[in-house]
Order: structure tokens, then C-alpha cells, then sequence
């Protein structure tokens, strides 16, 4: 049997991405990072979660591994599996076996959504051991210093299934997103959607109202994300409410009313 | 068509009834010219018009004929569909208001022109002012526009522009400038007023510190209006362009006066941008200039303060604004009623805080006060506080949504009821902290801490009965819905002691051992699936074979992995039990017995499932009884509530499979069961049966399929098959005509449906 090593320099961030600081969280990730303790980003979805991670590991000069959870992850799918190739049986490291030999950053993106048997196996590797056991190699994998380990979830989905145990939550240092405040959000939009301050200033304002819906049946308000798509579009030469329809109407709600009552929140804004 | 023939016509249409032969010729007479082919629409409209009632059929009858004046024939049935829904709301009243004026009430409307109802763009408006405002805020349908800081009030309908769309931006703008008005601080006291714990309104008090208050206030407001508007073009620029346009068009009051006044000439400034030549330039200049600087440098309402400081000694006595209205967006300053909104803020955050208090302190309880708080409370008028408390709170429970409204502005008044004994008995606003140990102080505190003492109790009633829902009713004859037609309510069945539960486990001790081994079979599994090209270890049978082919020339296979597959039943089961007075004697006996069978064997599943009993009398007393609900466990108490099941009133099926729906939409599951047990068709005491009955049960349940709910229904009626089919659908049902066999059918049929 044979063991297959990915390379990982094709996860190495070279450009330095966009990233706007609201507070803290540069100076906490880095002393977690020193101090080989793993991370836990909890916030709404499209607030920069992703994002953050991405600029970190470009300041860290680490490569970022990132794994989207699903409900049929599996342990293997996380750690490895024996393949066949050729008439030979050949060991493939997972994406997370393969950030622990290389000294990468993993970043296993929306926790919960992996079964809770898969979220066990990242916890010898979450506390002070920070070692990966390979059962079925029966090999011990310890982590060099390098290795960094985040998960993030999105605490807005309220539901009993979708929580993420003690046993887990308690080995991480937490830093929590949210929508960034509107002096920033409008810079970010500015930024990333290359749109003037003006129409940056109203989308935020829009996004401001929409995530005030909450209780009127909109489970989630306009992320910063979705702003972003939104100044593209515009950018493209689209008209403005028909973009905002199409970044941010249409993709927060099918409700015929709520899309209504967002049609006049762009329309008194725009 | 000459009178007999009519009303020939008219008697075979709503037989059996036999209404009064000159009625009905009073109403035919203004038929008779009317051409057949109208005729025909007219009378095809009698029987959806007939049951609902009598009189309204008259009166539809004979307004028809002029109807069909600036009505197609086929726009009829429309129309009718219009004039139900406002009988309905409203009454005869409101019905013939509706049908005098047909070309304004409805024609218009098709057109898209004329005034827009509240009702009809409040589902639009309010989560439009909920995202402007960030929080919930209420529209409130009232005489004039307004706010109160908690809700923003609206009139009824606004019909005051040419068309459609102009109406409805004015409602857009009212709610705009409302919320406007509030958070760019109209309502603000002035700087140089202190708070004091008087309930008049700080600006109220500034007002009346002019010989005329009113022409203060109007002043004020609309300097104020001039200052909110220059708020939203910068707030909102896309809706004040389109007031740019829709605005000038808004009548005023001073448009047909020969002299206007101040008042109507800053109106017309304002809202057209118009400085005609003033009638007493003098202080008409000044307040334009005033006006133009709150527009440009207002930050705060200071300088509209100041102004009307300015303003108000030039202004003559002739000067009189009293025939001048506010702009239609304006509406009227609501500050006594915004001053209640905020006391009522003010006594819930003394709750909040008492609350944690009493968490902290867990020993400091009702008992610990002093007994002479104690006589003062039950004694002083606190205690009368309390009581009218407590009689709200009951009440709350007891009213329909529709009235939640009302009942929260009757809260309001008693909040501030409550309020103002806090100012007279304690000097520092909260009695409790500060418990200076004046008797009035603890006797504050014991309201509150009995207040807080309900708290509990109360979550414990919403438990046991929810608020009454109000559902639709489907009238087949109309084609449409009855609105907010029959009111449903969960009321607790008592459990009672008795043996029933454990005859019955005795009777079929076997049968359960059998049904329990057949339902752990339908349990989740996890299971290898072998030869898969993707998984999670390597399958070495296949590898051998694959292997031994490549050595023999054949093509070997990929399928070379194991993957766990787990087979997890995500059901939710919700058995909907008729309690009907037909269900007496052994026939309610074997339904009891069914559901006890039906729970042990559910018991090794991991199913949820809830059961709910069902009757009622008429359509304000639709009763749904929870037996077990979907989370709870299959406890004594559950046990206990099955053995009350018992036979009451009648069978109006329709509402409670509403209500099970809308409490099933909130489910999460793969599948979602509806099983219906019952014993005949759905009727009630009044005229629900029939087609009509069967009709509006049907429209329930194609209701519940469109949720993604599937309904199934267990009968024991010999008849079923006349209606079943049609209701449920052909496959949808079961009839069991042997009713001692019900009990083990049914958990036969379950395991059939989930597997």
C-alpha cells in the first residue's frame, strides 16, 4: 500500500485580499495562532467570515485549506480513505489529514452542518494534544506549530439539530461577525463593489431596513455579500432598482408581499 | 320578462325557503325590463347570495340592474365576490353603501383608478415601515394620519388623487413621513423644559404657554413638516422624487379661499414650492424665511421652536387657522397618546429590572413584605390597580387577533393608570428601588412583584389554551372564502382516572407485543450498501473479484467501496380525532382503544406524532382538544387525556383540519401525516352540511396538501364512499365497516402509510 501526498502550495494566497478590520480580530486570530489554540467564527451568513480566514492566512503565509460541511460528511471524507488504484490499494489523505502534515490553516466552514459523529474527530486535534489519529493507518499525526485549525457556524439558524455541542464550542477561541456598521459596510461596498459612496451609502441603508424584517418573516436580512453582488451589477451598467431586485429581492425572500414591501424600500431609497 | 315568470324563477332558485310573496316582488319589480341575457347573470348570482342572507339577496336584486349599467355581465360574479366580503366585514350597511355607488366602489378599481383601502396595501405597507423603523410598527386604521411612537395611524381609505397609484404613494408617504417625524425628533420637548413627572407632553406645555395654543401647534407642526420633508429627501431620494410629481397635485384648503391664511400659505409653500404674492407681506415674509431656514440648517426641531416663539405675538386675532385641515400626510400630533406610549415603556422596563431583581434575589418573594404593605395593597387603590390588571391579562386570551389591537390600547390606558400612581406615591419615580418604606412605595412593589408572581402561571395558560385562531370557510357556491369565518379554540380535555388504559393494554396484551416487533422493524437503520464506487472503506469481495477479472481479461468493475447508509424516518404523524355526539357508546370505545394501541406501538418508533379531538357548535365554537402534543412525551397525563375522550357536539370538520395544518406548517419533516378518525360526514348544528359541508372540508384538505401535508382519513361510515372519494381522493381513505377491528387496523394502516 502507498501513501498519496497532495502538494499544497496551490492553496497558498499570494495577492493580498481585501479585508476591513472592526475591531479586534487581526491581533486575536494571530495570538491563537501563536498559542496553536483553534478558532470558532460565529456569524450571519455573507458577513465576511470567509473572508477573514482568507486575509489571515495570507498574513500568516500559511495555505488555507477549506472544507464546506454537509450533512453526509463523513470522517473519512475529512481525514482519508484508502483508494484503488490500479489494482493497488492507495491511502488519499483527506483535506484535513493533509493541513496537518503540511502546517496549513483548515477551515471547516458551517460546522454544523457536518453529522455529529464527524465533529468528534477534530477534538484531540482542538485542545493542547493537537493530534490526528488515522485509525485506519493506525497512524498518530501531530500537529507542527503551523497548523491552525477554525471552524465557523451561523448561530441565526435556530434550530435543535443545528447546534453545535459544548464538548466542541469549548475548545475554540470564539470570535464573532456581524454585519460591519454602516460607515464601514458603505467603505466595503465602495471597495469591493467599485460603486461611488453615494449608492454604496443608500444600498447599506437598504440593507439596514431589510435586516429589520427579521420579524416580519424574512429569516435573514441583506449581507454584506449580497451588496457587493448587487454594486457589481450596477457597475455593469445594470440600472440600479432592477439590480437591487435581482442581488437582493429575489435572493432574500419568495414571499410575493415581503418582495413588494422591498420594492418600495428601493424605491424610496433609490 | 313579466313578474309571474320572474319570480317562478326566482322561488325554484332559493326553494325550500319560501320567502314573502310581496318581498319578492318588490324586489323583482325593477327586473322586468331588463334584458335576458342580464337577467341570466343576475339570477345565477341568487344562490351564493340566498344562505348568506335574505336580505342582502333583496337589496342585491334590486341594485343589480343598475349595476349592470357600468358592469359586463361577467364581471358580475366578481362584484358579488366584492359585495360578500363587504357584507361580511361590515354588514347590510356597508353592503348596500357598496353597491349604491358602483361605478366609485368598484368599476373604478378595476380600471386601477380611484381610492385604495388600507386593508388592501397593508400587507405591502407594513413590512415596509417594520424595515424603515427596524423594529415592529404597527398600522393602526384611524380618522387621521399620525403616530403614537409605537404604531402609525392611517385613515380607512385614500381616494383623494386621480388614480390608483398616486393613492397608494400617498399611503407610502404618510407611513414615510411618520416615521420620519420620529426619528428626526418632531416630537421632542424643548431644551429649556425640564422633564418633570406631569403626564402632559413637554411640547403641550410649550404650547400653552400661548394666549391660542392651537395656532402654536399649528405653526410648529408645520414648520416641522417643512424641516421632516428636507429629512427624507435626504433619507429617502427616490421616494421624495416621486412626491416631486404626485405632491402638487394634493388639494388644499386654501385653494378655493379668496383670502388665504398664514397657515394655508406656508402649506402651499411647502407642498408646491409656491410664494405667491402675500396678503400682509410683513409676517408672511418673516415666516417664509423662517420656514426656509428650518428647511435648510434644521438639525432639531430648536429653530421651528424658536420660530414659533418668533411668530406668534405678530400674528393678529384675525388670523384664524381653524378652517385650515392638515396636509393628508400630516396628519395630526398625537402627543398626549405618545406620552402613554412612552409611560407604558417606562412601567414594562421597571418590570424588566424587577425581574432580574427577583432572580438575583431569590428569597425576596410576596411573603417578605412588610404586613402593613401588604393591608396598604389589598386595602390603598394599588390593589384596584391589580385586579384591573389581571382582568386584561385573562382577557387577552380569551379575544380573537382582531381585537388584540383594541385590547393593547385599553393596556396602554391602564399602563398609564399605573404610571401615574408610581408619580403621586413614590418622589423617585421607581418605588421599588428606592423603597423609602413609605407604605405607598412597598404597596407599588407588591403590585409589581404580583405582577411578577403571575408571570409563571401565565406561561402555564398558554399552554393549556392557546388564543383563539380565526380560519376562512370555503363557500363552494360563491367560489371564494368566507373571511375570518369560524373562530377556532384548543381547550383542555381534564384527564381522567380510570381503568380504561389498563383494560385495554390487558384486552390486547398480545396484539401490542406483535405491533411493537412490527414498528421496530420500521425503525432507522444503518446498513452497509456494498459494491459502491464511492465510500467510506474498501469492499474486499469486490476487490478480489475485480481483481481475478483483470487476471482473466475481463473489464473489472469500480465498485469497489462499503458506504454506512443511514435510512432515518423523518415522519410526522398528527391523528385528528372526531369527538362528535354520533361517536357515543362502543364506537368512541374502539377509537380510544385505537389511539391506546397506536401509542404503545409508536412508542419504539421515533415518529412524532400529536393527537387532537375535534367538535363544536357553530362557527365561533370550533373546539380542538390536544390529547398529546407533537413534542410531548406518551405519558400518564397524555393516558389520562385519551380515557376523557368523549362524545360532544358535532362534527365541523373543515376548521379543525385548518388548524391542525397551520400548526403542522411549522414542522419540520420529510413527511407530514394528517390522519382523520371519523364517524360520518362533517355537519354542524347550523347550515353547515351537505354539499356545502363536504365542499368546504374538501377545500380544507387540498389546503393541507398544497403545505406538503398528507391527509388520510380512517371512517367508519357505511356512506363513505358517496363522499369520501371526492373529499380525500380516492386512495386517501379507509373504511372499516367491522369498528372492532378498528384498533388493530389502525396501527396496520400507519405502518402501511409510513413504509
Amino acid at each position: 500500500m502507498s501513501t498519496h501526498h497532495m502538494n499544497l502550495e496551490a492553496y497558498r494566497i499570494d495577492t493580498e485580499p481585501f479585508y476591513l478590520p472592526v475591531g479586534q480580530e487581526i491581533s486575536i486570530a494571530e495570538a491563537a495562532y501563536h498559542d496553536g489554540t483553534p478558532l470558532l467564527l460565529k456569524g450571519p451568513t455573507g458577513c465576511g467570515k470567509t473572508r477573514f480566514m482568507q486575509y489571515l492566512a495570507w498574513r500568516l503565509q500559511r495555505p488555507l485549506v477549506t472544507v464546506s460541511c454537509h450533512d453526509d460528511l463523513s470522517t473519512s471524507d475529512l481525514v482519508g480513505r484508502y483508494l484503488i488504484r490500479s489494482g493497488e490499494a492507495v491511502w488519499t489523505d483527506g483535506p484535513l489529514t493533509m493541513a496537518v502534515r503540511a502546517g496549513a490553516i483548515c477551515y471547516l466552514d458551517e460546522i454544523v452542518e457536518a453529522r455529529k459523529d464527524t465533529t468528534v474527530v477534530i477534538h484531540p486535534l482542538a485542545d493542547d494534544r493537537r493530534q490526528l489519529p488515522i485509525e485506519k493507518r493506525g497512524e498518530l499525526l501531530t500537529a507542527p506549530p503551523e497548523f491552525m485549525l477554525a471552524i465557523s457556524y451561523n448561530p441565526g439558524y435556530q434550530s435543535v439539530l443545528k447546534d453545535l455541542k459544548a464538548s466542541t464550542r469549548q475548545r475554540f477561541i470564539a470570535l464573532s461577525f456581524d454585519y460591519p456598521e454602516p460607515d464601514k459596510e458603505v467603505e466595503i461596498v465602495c471597495k469591493e463593489g467599485g460603486l461611488s459612496p453615494e449608492i454604496a451609502k443608500s444600498l447599506v441603508k437598504l440593507a439596514v431596513m431589510t435586516r429589520g424584517l427579521k420579524d416580519s418573516g424574512l429569516v435573514e436580512g441583506a449581507s454584506t455579500r449580497l451588496l457587493i453582488l448587487a454594486g457589481q451589477l450596477i457597475g455593469r451598467g445594470i440600472e440600479i432598482k432592477t439590480a437591487c431586485r435581482a442581488a437582493i429581492s429575489e435572493a432574500l425572500t419568495d414571499d410575493r408581499e415581503l418582495l413588494a414591501a422591498l420594492d418600495e424600500m428601493v424605491s424610496s431609497l433609490f | 320578462m313579466d313578474l309571474e315568470s320572474l319570480k317562478t324563477r326566482f322561488y325554484q332558485l332559493v326553494a325550500p325557503s319560501l320567502p314573502n310573496e310581496w318581498d319578492v316582488e318588490a324586489a323583482l319589480e325593477p327586473l322586468i325590463d331588463c334584458e335576458a341575457e342580464h337577467l341570466d347573470g343576475i339570477f345565477s348570482q341568487v344562490p351564493a347570495i340566498w344562505p348568506v342572507s335574505h336580505s342582502l339577496c333583496f337589496a342585491y336584486l334590486s341594485a343589480a340592474g343598475p349595476a349592470l349599467s357600468c358592469l359586463a355581465v361577467e364581471e358580475l360574479s366578481l362584484w358579488v365576490h366584492s359585495l360578500l366580503d363587504r357584507y361580511e366585514s361590515g354588514g347590510l350597511r356597508e353592503a348596500r353603501l357598496f353597491m349604491d355607488d358602483v361605478e366609485q366602489h368598484y368599476a373604478c378599481r378595476l380600471r386601477g383608478e380611484g381610492g385604495v383601502r388600507l386593508l388592501d396595501v397593508r400587507s405591502r405597507l407594513q413590512p415596509y415601515v417594520n424595515g424603515l423603523a427596524g423594529k415592529e410598527m404597527p398600522l393602526v386604521a384611524a380618522d387621521e394620519a399620525g403616530t403614537d411612537s409605537e404604531s402609525i395611524f392611517l385613515p380607512n381609505v385614500i381616494g383623494v388623487l386621480q388614480t390608483h397609484e398616486h393613492n397608494f404613494f400617498l399611503y407610502k408617504l404618510i407611513v414615510s413621513f411618520q416615521w420620519a417625524s420620529l426619528r428626526a425628533g418632531m416630537y421632542l420637548g424643548p431644551e429649556w423644559m425640564e422633564e418633570t413627572e406631569k403626564s402632559a407632553h413637554p411640547l403641550d406645555r410649550f404650547f400653552s404657554e400661548f394666549s391660542e395654543p392651537e395656532k402654536a401647534r399649528s405653526l410648529y407642526h408645520i414648520f416641522e413638516t417643512a424641516r421632516v420633508l428636507n429629512f427624507l429627501r435626504d433619507e429617502l431620494p427616490g421616494l421624495m422624487r416621486e412626491a416631486g410629481t404626485v405632491l402638487p397635485q394634493l388639494p388644499l384648503t386654501g385653494d378655493d379661499a379668496a383670502h388665504p391664511n398664514l397657515l394655508d400659505w406656508l402649506q402651499r409653500g411647502v407642498l408646491r414650492g409656491e410664494w405667491p404674492a402675500p396678503p400682509s407681506p410683513p409676517l408672511f415674509v418673516q415666516a417664509a424665511a423662517l420656514i426656509k431656514r428650518c428647511q435648510k440648517e434644521g438639525e432639531d426641531n430648536r429653530l421651528s421652536l424658536e420660530a414659533v416663539r418668533e411668530l406668534m405675538p405678530l400674528i393678529p386675532e384675525t388670523e384664524v387657522f381653524a378652517g385650515t385641515r392638515p396636509l393628508l400626510f400630516q396628519g395630526v400630533m398625537r402627543l398626549q397618546e405618545m406620552r402613554n406610549a412612552g409611560a407604558k415603556e417606562e412601567v414594562e422596563k421597571e418590570l424588566r429590572l424587577m425581574k432580574t431583581m427577583t432572580v438575583q434575589l431569590p428569597s425576596i418573594g410576596k411573603k417578605q413584605l412588610p404586613p402593613d404593605a401588604q393591608s396598604v395593597n389589598t386595602a390603598g387603590r394599588s390593589g384596584g390597580d391589580t385586579a384591573v390588571i389581571i382582568d386584561t391579562d385573562s382577557a387577552w386570551e380569551q379575544l380573537p387577533p382582531f381585537l388584540h389591537s383594541l385590547a393593547q390600547r385599553i393596556d396602554n390606558s391602564e399602563s398609564q393608570q399605573s404610571e401615574q400612581s408610581i408619580d403621586q406615591s413614590a418622589p423617585g419615580k421607581s418605588g421599588v428601588i428606592d423603597q423609602t418604606v413609605s407604605a405607598s412605595g412597598a404597596g407599588k412593589a407588591g403590585q409589581i412583584f404580583s405582577r411578577l408572581a403571575r408571570g409563571p402561571a401565565d406561561v402555564k395558560t398558554d399552554e393549556k389554551i392557546a388564543g383563539p385562531t380565526v380560519y376562512d370557510e370555503w363557500d363552494y357556491r360563491r367560489k371564494g372564502f368566507r373571511k375570518n369565518w369560524c373562530v377556532v379554540t384548543e381547550k383542555e380535555l381534564t384527564p381522567v382516572q380510570n381503568t380504561f388504559i389498563e383494560q385495554t393494554l390487558k384486552k390486547y396484551r398480545g396484539q401490542i407485543r406483535r405491533l411493537r416487533y412490527q414498528f421496530e422493524l420500521l425503525q432507522t437503520s444503518e446498513r452497509f450498501i456494498r459494491r459502491q464506487r464511492d465510500g467510506d472503506d474498501i469492499d474486499f469481495d469486490a476487490l478480489v473479484e475485480s481483481l481475478s477479472d483483470i487476471r482473466a481479461g475481463h473489464p473489472p468493475s469500480d465498485r469497489l467501496f462499503i458506504r454506512l447508509a443511514r435510512d432515518q424516518r423523518d415522519i410526522a404523524a398528527s391523528f385528528l380525532v372526531d369527538m362528535s355526539n354520533s361517536t357515543a357508546g362502543w364506537v368512541g370505545q374502539s377509537i380510544k382503544e385505537a389511539l391506546v394501541l397506536i401509542c404503545e406501538a409508536m412508542e419504539v418508533l421515533n415518529d412524532r406524532y400529536s393527537i387532537y379531538g375535534f367538535s363544536g357548535m357553530r362557527r365561533l365554537r370550533c373546539e380542538v382538544f390536544p390529547i398529546k402534543r407533537l413534542e410531548e412525551r406518551y405519558s400518564k397525563a397524555v393516558r389520562q387525556r385519551i380515557g376523557a375522550i368523549g362524545p360532544r357536539e358535532y362534527t365541523r370538520m373543515a376548521p379543525a383540519i385548518r388548524h391542525l395544518s397551520s400548526l403542522f406548517a411549522q414542522v419540520e419533516a420529510k413527511v407530514r401525516l394528517l390522519i382523520v378518525l371519523s364517524d360520518g360526514k362533517p355537519e354542524d348544528y347550523d347550515d353547515y352540511k351537505g354539499e356545502y359541508a363536504i365542499e368546504d372540508t374538501r377545500h380544507a384538505l387540498l389546503e393541507a396538501k398544497a403545505m406538503g401535508i398528507h391527509p388520510f382519513c380512517i371512517t367508519i361510515d357505511r356512506q363513505a364512499h358517496e363522499y369520501m372519494a371526492h373529499m380525500y381522493g380516492e386512495v386517501n381513505y379507509i373504511l372499516i365497516d367491522k369498528i372492532n377491528q378498528l384498533p388493530s387496523r389502525m396501527s396496520e394502516i400507519y405502518r402501511t402509510l409510513t413504509s
